[in-house]
């Protein structure tokens, strides 16, 4: 896949393709625009996703991700750009190309005086779904989000992490073929957020093309694909975690327990290829490394080599936390 | 079934769950028709009482006449009428409680007739009862205009015939100049104004009246899905957007359409409101409707937020409520007040029902329907615009 990718100077950078990703793009979000006044919450966005991906959309509160997702959903017009799912244009007066989108909005958005199952029925009525055909997909999808045992309560007496899943259920119950979802696991209890976490991924792996904002860095790494960077309204960089880390020059650690002589350990260690730089203290070695995934056999059979004992190995990649504050100047989470 | 109607049901089953329509719709205006009904059902169809007292202290063929209205009056069993020797037996019987008024025709009467000079008839009334009075001093005007213009003819007769006015010209003129002249009309004011019984009026009343709070019911709906967040679902599903305004009104419309027709068929079977063609009914019962839902529709389109616009409907709709006459009437026969009242649909509502009263047959009631419709129509499509906006926003 490649990327389109935006320097806080406004410089572009194309990221090479990645090997073997899917080609079909479902969504081709292309310069989304949109201003409220004097306010340009969403500048120049574009995005593209392809079948069976999950792209993350990661940024603070305010970054313009809400108002990016929902000029892809088609709820709001965007005043430049256009927004393409399935090769249907998306619009706010579109009906026809709405079918292949499934929408999980950041608030909650299900009726707590009905129960899951009349939940599911009364949207699954609004996209097409009728008879024994939606009564099969309810099932299936109560399993998913595992509220089979709890589909007559009232969702008012589901708890917030229930109340969640049953959004999010709502949003693949018709199969959609781009979904997306804002913030589901905001204020969810860590098992709630974990099953959420699984059935996005479970999704993904069915060929669902996934569109999940967070501000959550843990949540970017672990689900998605690619990641754009999104704050004050503009995408600030786009590509895989690995891309982003490399674009901005941050190195993997490598932390190597040992005893010994951890002098001539670290100078061994200096003379890998990929090796930025290696130190010794009196317990370890510190190693910078670009790729440690790649020189770790090596590294170690080297500091072996060379005298030390080797107790234990730590490897620290650098995150999209600190890619964020590279690119921003602010944390993720201010 | 469409999205409208999906849309629709969905909101009816949740607001037959939470009971609020029920109450708003049906229990309380039935409930409140009734005690209505129990507090002010006899004031309200008590008939005036009216008894008058006549002094003739004149004794001739004029004064007779008055005494020949009163004894008319009497004969319609409007009023009773007594006849007094003096100014002083009659004034007992007021302080006593015998008469409410009496008329006072002083000596000499008769004379000033006959020779075109002013002459006075004088009432007497009971402070205590003020219509009574007022009853009193009409009829005396009414007798005393029917004389002058008795004199002003005799008078243009003889000037043109250069007769002298003498008793016996004038008596070949008319042999009874008095009453020839005078015709009277006593109408009881009240009843013109309303002709629907009293359990008929507070039935119809307090179902209009409640009809616009439980429209809110469903108007009011699209407010509480933008601010719960069930409308982005909406607008992100592969439905039209009019849909989900229509969706929102047809509700509305139902509730209305349902509070309003158990209301009139259980205020007739449990309170024996006669509502009158059943037809007819039913075209007020829908123009009414289609005006609540227009009104507060307008309403909705205007508020921030459910809770706004729900304190903003009530507001307008008790205005319009006190305005429209559902509680008492406001006015009486053609004054400003009486015009006023015309300008909510509430009065047209009423004013149907009581253009069906006695049998009429239901074509009676299209006037007013007619009226109601065109505030359904204004109200409605500039509300229906504004709502429209407001969602594609």
């Amino acid at each position: 896949m490649g990327g389109r990718n935006e320097e806080p100077d406004g410089a572009v950078r194309v990221l090479r393709p990645q090997p073997g990703a899917p080609l079909a793009h479902i969504l081709t979000a292309d310069g989304l625009v949109k201003r409220f006044g004097d306010l340009t919450a969403v500048d120049g966005v574009s995005i593209q996703i392809s079948e069976g991906e999950t792209f993350g959309l990661l940024g603070p509160n305010g970054a313009g991700k809400t108002t990016s997702i929902s000029m892809i959903a088609g709820l709001l017009e965007p005043d430049s750009g256009r927004v393409e799912v399935d090769g249907i244009a998306i619009t706010t007066r579109t009906t026809k190309g709405k079918v292949n989108i499934g929408l999980v909005p950041q608030d909650l958005a299900i009726y707590p005086d009905l129960t899951a199952v009349e939940n599911l029925k009364f949207f699954g009525h609004l996209y097409g779904k009728d008879g024994s055909g939606l009564e099969k997909r309810i099932d299936e999808v109560l399993v998913v989000i595992g509220l089979s045992d709890r589909r007559n309560d009232l969702v008012k007496e589901y708890s917030g992490g229930m109340k969640r899943r049953l959004n999010i259920g709502i949003g693949l119950l018709h199969r959609p073929r781009l979904l997306i979802l804002d913030e589901p696991t905001v204020g969810v209890d860590p098992q709630s957020r974990n099953a959420i976490l699984e059935s996005v991924e479970n999704l993904s792996a069915e060929g669902m093309a996934v569109l999940y904002t967070t501000h959550y860095m843990e949540e970017a790494e672990r689900l998605c694909d690619r990641v754009a960077i999104i704050d004050e309204g503009r995408v600030k960089a786009e590509g895989t975690r690995r891309e982003l880390v490399a674009m901005v020059g941050e190195k993997d650690r490598i932390v190597i327990g040992a005893t010994g002589d951890l002098t001539a350990g670290a100078a061994a260690a200096g003379g890998v290829p990929g090796v930025v730089s290696a130190s010794g203290t009196e317990t370890r070695i510190d190693v910078l490394a670009d790729d440690a995934s790649v020189i770790l056999p090596e590294l170690l059979g080297r500091v072996g080599a060379a005298g030390a004992s080797i107790s234990g190995v730590e490897v620290v990649e650098p995150n999209l936390e600190a890619v964020f504050l590279h690119l921003t100047g602010k944390a993720l989470r201010d | 079934m469409g999205a409208t109607t999906r849309i629709a049901t969905k909101d009816l089953k949740l607001r037959i769950r939470d009971r609020s329509a029920i109450i708003t719709g049906i229990i309380a205006p039935l409930f409140l028709a009734f005690i209505f009904q129990l507090i002010f059902g006899g004031a309200f169809d008590q008939s005036l009482d009216l008894s008058f007292g006549l002094v003739d202290l004149d004794g001739t063929e004029v004064s007779a006449g008055l005494g020949q209205v009163l004894d008319a009056i009497e004969g319609e069993g409007v009023a009773t009428v007594e006849r007094f020797g003096s100014r002083a037996e009659a004034e007992d019987a007021i302080e006593e409680g015998g008469a409410d008024a009496f008329i006072l025709i002083d000596e000499g009467l008769g004379r000033s007739v006959m020779t075109n000079m002013e002459a006075t008839i004088e009432v007497v009334g009971d402070v205590d009862a003020p219509t009574s009075t007022q009853i009193a001093e009409s009829i005396a005007t009414q007798y005393a205009t029917g004389v002058g213009a008795a004199q002003l003819a005799v008078g243009t007769t003889a000037a043109a015939s250069g007769t002298p006015l003498t008793p016996d010209f004038i008596a070949s003129l008319s042999a009874d100049p008095a009453t020839a002249a005078f015709s009277y009309e006593l109408t009881d004011v009240t009843t013109a104004t309303r002709q629907l019984d009293a359990t008929t009026y507070f039935a119809a009343g307090m179902a209009v009246f409640f009809l616009f709070f439980t429209v809110q019911f469903g108007v009011l709906g699209l407010l509480e899905e933008e601010r719960d967040g069930t409308l982005a679902r909406l607008k992100a599903a592969p439905i039209s957007r009019a849909s989900i305004v229509a969706g929102k009104a047809l509700l509305a419309f139902l509730l209305g359409l349902i509070s309003t027709s158990v209301l009139v068929v259980s205020t007739q079977l449990l309170l024996g409101a006669s509502w009158g063609s059943p037809l007819g009914v039913a075209v007020l019962v829908v123009a009414g409707v289609l005006a609540a839902v227009g009104i507060m529709g307008l309403v909705a389109a205007m508020a921030r937020t459910p809770e706004g616009a729900g304190n903003l409907g009530a507001i307008i709709a008790v205005i319009l409520g006190m305005l429209g006459g559902v509680f008492f009437q406001l006015g009486s026969g053609d004054d400003f007040l009486s015009r006023l009242t015309f300008i909510t649909p509430h009065a047209w509502f009423m004013r149907g029902l009581a253009d069906l009263a006695d049998g009429a047959p239901w074509t009676a009631a299209l006037p007013a329907a007619g009226a109601i419709l065109v505030f359904a129509v204004s109200t409605g499509s500039v509300g229906w615009l504004l709502l429209r906006r407001r969602i594609s926003e």
